[in-house]
């Protein structure tokens, strides 16, 4: 699905990643964690092609390179960035969005787009899983929404695009217990054997409900350890500093 | 070029049936125009807009004949019922009140009574006074609330050309009266011409008067319009404006809230691209205890667009109470597109509540980083930004089906972005 190696990204003249590795396969979900400042977000924003990084080394997805598709193309091919910080946008209808979203990735498939009451039957399947309340949904597009419901609202998109490769970038931040589990939920049952996911996180708290399948952990640009669940264990008990 | 554009006094002769009185009047208010000319930038008010450079740039010659227009049958929209008139290139047509009991409603043409009104040293104003010999008169009866809007087709026709058109307007809601309208310019005009147009609207106490304009089609025409509108006590007034689209148009908007308890709001929303120039000016003056005001305007402007708002709040020392706001937003597209936007309040009341703000900027990268992982590329992403910015001001007209024509009209627009 993913295969990045030696990857390295630098905005301003500054290194962020500096030889970075990792193959996330099909199926597989993969977690990164890793202290403030290590270039978790900067592989996000990488990965889904934001644009002011110089780049370096291999980064392919399904057997192509990513470094010249712009962001649009990214979303379009099956990547899906949940964002850390979910941008407001104030008088853009979030139901409207999702659909003209959803029809542009459909587009892009060569599949039909959707029309308006077979859109609103799938939204109101996927957000009845998760729990939002509908009303939310006429709402401007993030603006005014509570923490947990700018990151129920990201997950929302992701049950509805559904892509081959998710990343959340912490979306578990700032998150209740309650809010946790429905996201944790959300990407349970989204995991199949054809996609693959991306969980950036600080914080073991997540990945109990989750299980990921490989654990690594990012310091200073690069994968300093990789391993499974009991390494997000060891880094939970020990802290960041004692891992090397 | 024109240079020192004049108008003989003939053309004051022409127009028929005045009194000595009227035409003295006219002939005052002519050698005022004729001795200032257009305004310019020199002028306070005018300074973002300097309208004897713009004439003289794009006008060989000014022509204040009467244009005898032929008009093909307006296209009456069919989005919801509503009663109409139909107004051609300032001058009234044809009516038809056809929800309403008639005999509430007085609809005349262009009238001279009320006549004699200063003009505070605006020359197009004074232009207006020596020239206008059309428009349309509506008056309300007392205790009627009219059951469907009032669309008023405001039609340019195809052989103005370098005409310089002068009309006037006057509506008169009476007490406890009710009356919705909405303005629809049509413009089918090819070549310049200019549009100079006085208006006077009088709600009576508890009047409620609200108003939506729609002039959005691209055209060459320039426009002036200066709107004297007085607030009743408990009077309610609410504007919704969509000005965009013209070479030059200044809407210069005087709301005095006289009675006690008025309230007046004005929300507006433009695009203005490809050289469109437009300044809204507000005075809203509160002369007595406990009005509010709300003023909102939004612009968002590309490709040598320039816009302009000058909002004034002036609170009179007896105003106590005054509640009174006004936003200018305005979201620049281009290097090349300018806002300019000058607040100004003058309160001589001490209880009283006034507030104002101006932003300007452009598109937010993060917020069209966001769209654009979600598969929508830049340009998509921009239409649907400006789409929201102006949206916020369309989402607060109440009637579903006016909402949905009103977006319609400004999505076209937007596309062609």
């Amino acid at each position: 699905m993913l295969v990045i190696k030696n990857l390295k990204a630098s905005i301003n003249k500054k290194d962020i990643l500096k030889g970075l590795n990792i193959t996330i396969k099909p199926g597989e979900l993969h977690a990164i964690m890793g202290p403030n400042g290590s270039g978790k977000s900067t592989l996000a924003n990488v990965l889904s092609g934001k644009n002011g990084y110089e780049i370096s080394g291999e980064l392919k997805y399904q057997g192509e390179s990513l470094k010249e598709i712009p962001i649009e193309e990214r979303a379009q091919k099956g990547i899906f960035l949940a964002f850390q910080y979910p941008t407001e946008i104030p008088g853009v209808n979030t139901n409207n969005f999702l659909r003209t979203s959803l029809n542009k990735v459909r587009k892009a498939k060569g599949e039909k787009e959707l029309d308006t009451l077979s859109f609103l039957k799938l939204l109101k399947e996927k957000s009845s899983e998760l729990g939002i309340d509908e009303k939310m949904l006429s709402r401007q597009l993030n603006v005014g929404f509570s923490g947990g419901e700018k990151k129920k609202n990201e997950i929302l998109q992701m049950k509805i695009l559904d892509p081959n490769l998710t990343i959340l970038d912490e979306t578990d931040s700032g998150l209740d217990i309650d809010a946790l589990k429905t996201i944790a939920d959300g990407v349970n049952s989204s995991r199949d054997k054809k996609k693959s996911f991306l969980v950036i996180t600080h914080y073991q708290r997540l990945l109990n409900y989750i299980n990921p399948d490989f654990v690594h952990v990012l310091s200073n640009g690069k994968i300093i350890k990789s391993g499974c669940m009991e390494l997000a264990e060891e880094l939970e008990k020990k802290g960041y500093k004692k891992i090397n | 070029m024109i240079e020192n554009f004049k108008i003989n006094s003939n053309e004051i002769d022409k127009i028929k049936k005045i009194s000595k009185e009227e035409r003295d009047f006219r002939i005052n208010n002519l050698n005022f125009f004729n001795e200032k000319g257009f305004p310019n930038k020199r002028q306070e008010d005018w300074k973002f807009s300097d309208l004897r450079e713009i004439v003289q740039k794009n006008f060989k010659k000014l022509n204040v004949n009467k244009v005898n227009s032929k008009v093909k049958k307006v296209n009456l929209i069919k989005d919801f019922d509503h009663n109409y008139i139909e107004v051609i290139n300032g001058e009234l047509k044809s009516s038809n009140f056809k929800y309403e009991e008639t005999n509430k409603i007085k609809i005349k043409n262009f009238k001279n009574e009320n006549f004699l009104q200063e003009s505070k040293g605006n020359p197009l104003i004074c232009l207006n006074h020596a020239l206008s010999d059309k428009g349309y008169h509506i008056e309300i009866e007392d205790n009627y609330k009219l059951k469907k809007a009032l669309i008023i087709y405001n039609v340019f026709t195809e052989d103005l050309k370098e005409n310089i058109l002068n009309s006037r307007n006057k509506i008169k809601i009476g007490k406890n009266c009710e009356l919705h309208t909405i303005e629809l310019v049509i413009n089918d005009s090819k070549y310049k011409f200019i549009n100079n147009v006085y208006e006077n609207i009088i709600l009576e106490n508890n009047a409620v008067y609200k108003n939506i304009c729609i002039q959005n089609e691209k055209n060459d025409g320039y426009f002036h319009k200066f709107s004297k509108n007085k607030l009743s006590s408990k009077s309610k007034y609410s504007s919704f404006i969509f000005p965009s689209g013209s070479k030059f148009n200044k809407l210069d908007l005087e709301f005095n809230l006289e009675g006690e308890d008025s309230e007046c709001t004005l929300q507006s929303a433009s695009f203005l691209n490809k050289d469109d120039h437009q300044e809204i000016k507000t005075n809203m003056n509160h002369l007595a205890p406990s009005c509010k005001s709300y003023q909102k305007v939004k612009n968002v402007l590309s490709s040598y667009g320039k816009g302009v708002y000058q909002g004034k709040i002036y609170v009179k020392d007896i105003a106590q109470k005054t509640n009174a706001y006004q936003l200018s937003k305005a979201l620049l597209l281009s290097d090349n597109s300018e806002f300019n936007s000058k607040p100004e309040l003058e309160i001589y009341a001490d209880d009283v509540k006034c507030s104002h703000g101006a932003t300007s900027g452009n598109v937010d990268e993060d917020s069209i980083y966001y769209l654009m992982t979600r598969g929508l590329n830049r340009k998509e992403s921009v239409k649907l930004l400006i789409d929201g910015f102006l949206s916020e001001v369309v989402d607060m007209i109440k009637s579903n089906s006016i909402k949905k024509f009103v977006r319609s009209k400004l999505q076209r627009q937007i596309h062609g972005y």
